[in-house]
């Protein structure tokens, strides 16, 4: 305990003038362009990645991201590996029975990618047919829920994509931030897929940073920096870097 | 030699012959029976004790064990024709078949089994001839492929295994090297090279858990998927495990028994 307080006070010397910038560390399943993914150079970047560092910025932290795979990424925050997700969460009624939402950060729709002469333009034209999307996530849900479809789920979006791409799917179902990334601008899946159509949510769709029930300090942090990028326009800026104006 | 100084009347013992060796019954409390049993007594517990969520989740996996199974046999299957042929080929004088059946037994032996799934199914899927091959089949061409290199080692041995005096005495009778291989040798081997092919059978059946990652709704894809909209990582993880477990027993039983009645020129 005396070395800790030691350290404390020479990193305080050392940081003379710094505020003292407390590490909060967000899981991140980069794997999701546009909203978070691993670049050539092994970086995490993406749209999330840029409102999480615009965030500790904001209100004075340091964010820490740690790649984790999507499956099991709620039970290592249960378990106390990382203090937050980021890693485009959508804020549903029964996740918050296990663990609190920060305010939402961006508001999605499901977006059905397919091939370009595929004819297939509504919900109902996905009967009988063969649809994926990404294990556990809300476009799963969606493929779940529509009749007379078969639903497959995938490890990763990029794999159901992939398959899509190579013909064995006849749909997949994703954000339509990634599901437009991939349809549009992707420069060799968007040669043969096209985004179809939104399924719009009954209720709108938010994405959220996920941090342990009752875990108020983080939540409270994460909220303070978001209302202030939002209130001074940085918010904006990032999401027309990746999205366009809106 | 001089024979024979007394004369006495020699007394020969006619028993029964060789006696097969029964094996001794080890009880009830073996590793065996309480594991088996402890599981499903666990299982059942758990199911009555706290229908919700452990019912649920059990409700859950068996489509996903039908598919576990459909992969399994039509991957040993698959294997069990590789195997033959790549046994033969090792065995084969000629060099070049020697050659490719080595080669294809190397290959296989360095490469990951999650790879060679990913590789026949995402990889080969680029490829024109691949587009439509579904994933059922990549999962069972990549295990049977697999096991095929292991298998053509478990039917090297089988066939080595028999005395070189049987393929002398055989081709002494004017069968050529094929029908030897046909009606005397094989006929002999097989009792040598099932017991490790049930073992196989096993290794495989738990391996099959990795044809999850192609999206094929097998047992673990089951748990998986009931784990990540539940959240209910544990009971979803247990269930699955238990329910492996009480599969592999109870075939591991099956061939220990099938090894007991096989190998009756074992002596105790």
């Amino acid at each position: 305990m005396r070395t800790r307080i030691a350290l404390a006070l020479l990193a305080l010397f050392l940081m003379a003038g710094n505020a003292l910038a407390k590490d909060v560390v967000f899981a991140v399943d980069a794997t999701y362009p546009p909203m978070e993914m691993v670049d050539a150079n092994k970086n995490i970047v993406g749209f999330g990645p840029e409102i999480v560092a615009a965030i500790g910025k904001a209100a004075g932290f340091n964010p820490v991201l740690k790649n984790t795979a999507w499956d099991g990424i709620f039970a290592g925050l249960a378990s106390g590996k990382y203090d937050a997700i980021a890693s485009s969460v959508s804020i549903t009624d029964e996740r918050k029975q296990t663990m609190d939402f920060t305010d939402p950060y961006f508001e999605v729709k499901q977006g059905v990618v397919t091939a370009k002469d595929a004819a297939i333009k509504t919900v109902e034209d996905l009967k009988g047919k063969t649809i994926a999307s990404q294990m556990g996530t809300t476009g799963y849900f969606v493929c779940k829920k529509i009749e007379g479809a078969t639903a497959k789920s995938y490890d990763e979006i990029g794999l159901a994509v992939e398959d899509l791409y190579n013909g064995r799917l006849d749909a997949v179902i994703a954000d339509d931030a990634v599901a437009s990334n991939y349809a549009l601008q992707h420069e060799q899946y968007s040669q043969k897929l096209t985004l179809a159509f939104l399924i719009a949510p009954e209720k709108p769709e938010y994405l959220g940073f996920a941090v342990n029930k009752g875990n108020k300090e983080i939540a409270d942090l994460i909220n303070k920096g978001l209302a202030a990028i939002k209130a001074n326009g940085e918010y904006d800026k990032i999401y027309a870097k990746w999205f366009g104006s809106k | 030699m001089n024979q024979h100084f007394h004369k006495k009347a020699v007394k020969i013992d006619i028993g029964d012959g060789a006696a097969i060796p029964v094996k001794k019954d080890a009880g009830l409390f073996t590793a065996w029976w309480m594991t088996f049993f402890g599981a499903i007594a666990v299982i059942v517990y758990l199911c009555v004790t706290q229908p919700e969520p452990y019912w649920r989740v059990l409700k859950f996996l068996p489509d996903g064990v039908y598919v576990t199974f459909q992969v399994t046999i039509l991957s040993i299957l698959l294997s069990l024709v590789l195997g033959l042929v790549t046994g033969l080929g090792r065995l084969s004088r000629n060099k070049v078949v020697n050659l490719i059946a080595s080669t294809y037994v190397e290959i296989i032996r360095g490469i990951p089994l999650l790879v060679q799934l990913f590789y026949i199914y995402y990889a080969l899927g680029r490829l024109e001839f691949f587009k439509d091959l579904p994933p059922m089949a990549a999962a069972v061409a990549a295990m049977g492929i697999c096991y095929g290199a292991y298998m053509g080692e478990v039917f090297r041995a089988g066939i080595d295994s028999i005395d070189k005096g049987q393929s002398e005495a055989s081709r002494s009778l004017g069968f050529n090297r094929a029908q030897t291989m046909m009606y005397v040798i094989l006929p002999q081997a097989w009792r040598t090279i099932l017991p490790p092919v049930g073992n196989e059978f096993i290794a495989l059946l738990k391996d099959s858990s990795l044809v999850s990652v192609l999206a094929v709704a097998d047992l673990m894809r089951r748990g998986r998927e009931f784990a990540s909209e539940s959240f209910l990582y544990f009971e979803a993880y247990t269930m699955v495990a238990l329910v492996y477990l009480v599969i592999t027993l109870f075939l591991s039983k099956g061939v220990s028994k099938m090894e007991q009645r096989l190998n009756y020129y074992e002596r105790d």
